[in-house]
């Protein structure tokens, strides 16, 4: 038997190798031939152009087509952006078309040291424009709306401390006034009827946001939250606020950011340290230590600061611990006690409040307002309930309860509210029970606000 | 008739001192040649220097268990490659995957590859198990090939399984969460042999490390070595299954009664039963170059078919994997939809009776049915009742798969592929 019989095959070796040839062929140039090497072209195109000199247009002439790349192993991400944004950093290219526009303001976030995604989200390793910018099916982080970007800098900065977010120090106020809180959970603190919130902006988009503030039951059917009635800006800016609880721990050098020395941040500090246990101020507080409504005639700043960093080095025999503030932490308290002879600086330490104004603050801090509308006004709807549809207001709660039984109730809470209807569904709302979360002084400073909002003279008369 | 190019070069090529060295012979040119070239080669030598002609026909064997193995040897190439990049991390392997598609160099393609290989590789054993259970190839004195094809054939499941993981994305967590909780519903071991598997009782960075040392080495060692017993044992017991009129496949050979014209190595009949020694049938023809050609042919096809699906489809990558999000429904891989299709029903009886029941009869079955009669036929009509048997267990396994996969819905529940089911809100 001979050759023969195989050369019939010989044909389709032929056919055969030439397809896997075209296969080969076909997956190289979808491998070689990339978006971003077109805009790098463009960019090179661009340089030559502005080129004044030989030697410059040689340089750019000699550009290498290749992938950028920023490296952020702290961050755990690798940020490729620049592979197609190549002029971000040259100020020549402002308000030139996308890819290649200038990057603004972003001298105290070098990009070396941020990346691009940490603030602006999307798919930092990707390198295609649609995955980059993460609006594709199984990636979780699509880039934020410009509009938006704020959101970001609550990642690492308290938001009511950062001059350069405003919206982000609204949204927080709002958050805080409106008393999302009574219901919902944020850093630990706030009530269980709806959704913790630590997360939210990592999970929701802004339009599902909004949507979720003007009719909460279009986007969760069944919901009980009131529908909450913002002014434009006010809701872009609630939004905002929930966008950037992403819930990210960032790490090392980007959290310690978290501390941006100002006058809030100090008294912060200056509260939960327990400083008043041996300074007083405006008449309270511990006779250990010096009086400090007016160091800041006494000393200067520097002195102040080298005393939170080591209290022996200034004032030897002083009995003050070294609490081994950070650089920023000290500086936030020196800002502080600068600021100390403003009254309302100095007022505004809770421990040194009356009961009804720290009160105040309780009903503020857990949302109370959320339910029972600010200043316990009430008007707040709740579907169903047997109260008018509404959440009861609670400004003569003082005639109905003793301050015990009040007390009680607030740490009880009531699961069971009366229907209106017995065929409908029980209302949503409801009193939960704050035994779990609030402190037992909280408590007290919060029964004696609610039987201060009785206005003076007035007797519903039983 | 003019010699093709690509021979010249070779022949003259075969011909040089370096060509002898490295080939013996050239290009064979005789009989002599041509049995020589297969004797004298490492590669080729597994393969007899001659050849049935029963056994090139593609009708008959679909090349069915040769494509199984070159998608074994495509595999090996890729995952070869994609050892070099890949990190078994739950906190690197995902980014790792990102980065073949972003910026490694053909990274993609290699990793579609590989995924669409794996795929086909699971398919094409399942095919060669039907094509050697309708053709009677099993049986004497084939039964223990069958049982080493039946072992082949869960370290292919294996390989697939472990593979699957290894992307550490939700589809992967969650089919591999999914898969090793119904070996969780076994009796007494299931809860042991789950730990044992995931290093723990969720899937995590232990899981994975398991994963991924059984993926690369252990079993495709162990495939490894199978595969060559498989085809060591193919060539012992005389080729590939053929019908008794087509000269008998095997002689037995009374103990001590040598023919006394030839001389044979011991080699030959240390066994009753020897290859076809004795006669010298018409029949074969020289595995060089009728043999080889075709097997190369199919190379091509196979490797041109892959490609052509790695070119064109992207293997899935979903979200990075996340312990707290399963997705709705939570399925394992296709292979094993119809189990869990069947667990749905009942975790004891689906997922441990019905499969323990499955492997045990298929790895028996050449000692269950024992006769000879109907080898090397498709669909004999001897063997028309174990035909049935396995045709309808096959039907059902089929049936549930596909039940399992296009059917089935959020909670499990059952849906219509072709309507869009209610969308569950997720927020975005």
């Amino acid at each position: 038997m001979n050759d023969g019989s195989v050369r019939k095959f010989y044909g389709w070796f032929t056919a055969l190798g030439l397809l896997v040839g075209v296969l080969v062929g076909l997956g190289y140039y979808r491998d070689e031939y990339r978006p971003w090497k077109d805009y790098q072209r463009q960019f090179i195109r661009e340089e030559i152009r502005r080129a004044a000199t030989p030697d410059q247009r040689l340089l750019a002439q000699n550009t290498p087509i290749q992938l950028q790349q920023i490296i952020l192993p702290e961050l755990n991400r690798v940020d490729r952006c620049t592979t197609c944004h190549l002029a971000v950093e040259d100020p020549s290219y402002g308000g030139f078309p996308q890819p290649l526009a200038y990057h603004p303001l972003h001298d105290q976030h070098p990009f070396d040291k941020f990346g691009c995604t940490i603030c602006h989200r999307g798919q930092g390793r990707a390198t295609t424009a649609a995955e980059a910018h993460g609006n594709v099916p199984h990636w979780d982080e699509p880039m934020l709306p410009l509009k938006f970007i704020q959101a970001s800098c609550g990642q690492c900065h308290e938001a009511s401390d950062n001059p350069a977010a405003p919206q982000l120090a609204r949204g927080q106020e709002l958050f805080e006034t409106v008393g999302c809180r009574g219901c919902h959970k944020l850093d630990g603190v706030g009530g269980n009827i709806g959704p913790e919130l630590d997360r939210v902006g990592a999970r929701r988009s802004p339009d599902w946001l909004r949507q979720h503030f003007l009719e909460p039951s279009a986007v969760t059917p069944g919901s009980g939250m009131p529908p909450q009635k913002f002014s434009e800006p006010d809701i872009d800016a609630i939004v905002l606020f929930m966008l950037s609880q992403t819930g990210a721990n960032l790490p090392g050098f980007y959290a310690s950011m978290k501390v941006i020395p100002s006058v809030d941040e100090g008294r912060r500090l200056f509260q939960q340290k327990g400083c008043i246990g041996c300074h007083t101020v405006d008449g309270h507080g511990g006779k250990v230590g010096p009086v400090l409504d007016d160091v800041a005639l006494r000393r200067k700043p520097e002195w102040m600061m080298q005393h939170f960093r080591d209290p022996q080095s200034v004032s030897p025999g002083s009995v003050m611990p070294r609490f081994g503030f950070t650089e920023a932490e000290a500086r936030a308290l020196t800002e502080f006690l600068l600021h100390l002879r403003d009254q309302k600086v100095a007022l505004s330490i809770p421990s040194l409040m009356a009961p009804p104004d720290r009160g105040r603050e309780v009903f503020r801090k857990y949302g109370c307002a959320g339910c029972h509308g600010p200043e316990g006004k009430g008007g707040v709807p709740n579907r169903n309930a047997k109260t008018a549809q509404q959440i009861p207001a609670l400004t003569f709660v003082g005639d109905s309860y003793t301050k015990a039984e009040l007390k009680k109730f607030i740490l009880n809470g009531q699961r069971d509210i009366a229907s209106l209807d017995p065929q409908l569904p029980p209302p949503p709302l409801y009193m939960p029970a704050w035994g779990s979360t609030i402190k037992d002084a909280e408590t007290d400073d919060l029964v004696d606000y609610l039987f201060s909002l009785k206005p003076k003279g007035e007797d519903l008369g039983f | 008739m003019k010699t093709p190019l690509p021979k010249r070069i070779w022949g003259w090529f075969a011909r040089t001192g370096v060509g002898k060295s490295i080939f013996r012979v050239g290009l064979p040119q005789s009989n002599l040649e041509r049995s020589q070239a297969m004797v004298s080669s490492f590669l080729l030598h597994v393969q007899p220097a001659k050849v049935n002609r029963h056994s090139l026909r593609a009708s008959y064997s679909l090349g069915l268990g040769l494509i199984s193995l070159y998608l074994f040897f495509i595999l090996i190439g890729t995952g070869v490659l994609l050892m070099f990049y890949y990190v078994p991390s739950t906190t690197q392997a995902y980014d790792r995957m990102k980065d073949l598609q972003f910026v490694v160099s053909a990274g993609l393609v290699i990793r579609n590859m590989h995924r669409w290989a794996a795929h086909l590789m699971v398919l094409f054993v399942m095919l060669h198990m039907c094509r050697v259970f309708y053709t009677g190839a099993y049986k004497h004195p084939r039964e223990f090939n069958w049982v080493i094809g039946v072992l082949l054939f869960l370290t292919t499941l294996g390989l697939s399984f472990t593979g699957y993981l290894l992307p550490w994305d939700q589809l992967a967590f969650w089919a591999i969460t999914v898969g090793t909780n119904i070996a969780g519903y076994a009796p007494f071991i299931g809860p042991k042999l789950k730990f044992l598997m995931l290093g723990g009782n969720v899937v995590g960075q232990e899981a994975l490390t398991r994963f991924y040392a059984l993926h690369v080495i252990v079993l495709p060692a162990a495939a490894g070595l199978m595969v060559a017993v498989h085809l060591w044992r193919v060539r012992k017991d005389g080729g590939l299954s053929r019908p008794e009129t087509v000269g008998g496949s095997v002689q037995t050979m009374p103990q001590g009664q040598l023919p006394t014209n030839k001389s044979y190595g011991l080699m030959e009949l240390a066994r009753g039963t020897t290859p076809q020694v004795g006669r010298d049938p018409d029949d074969e023809v020289f595995s060089w170059p009728h043999l080889i050609f075709r097997e190369l042919l199919l190379f091509l096809l196979v490797i041109a078919f892959v490609l052509f699906l790695a070119v064109f489809w992207n293997a899935p990558l979903e979200e990075m994997a996340n312990a707290i999000h399963p997705p709705n429904p939570a399925k394992a891989p296709w292979y094993f939809l119809g189990l869990q299709e069947l667990v749905s029903y009942s975790a004891f009886w689906g997922g441990v009776v019905v499969p323990a029941l499955l492997v045990t009869a298929l790895a028996l079955l050449p000692y269950l049915d024992r006769g000879r009669r109907g080898t090397g036929r498709w669909f004999a009509r001897e063997r028309a009742m174990a035909n049935t048997i396995f045709s309808v267990c096959l039907a059902v396994a089929v049936a549930l798969t596909i039940i399992g996969t296009v059917f089935r819905g959020p909670n499990w529940s059952w849906v219509v592929p072709w309507r869009t089911p209610p969308a569950i809100t997720e927020g975005r």
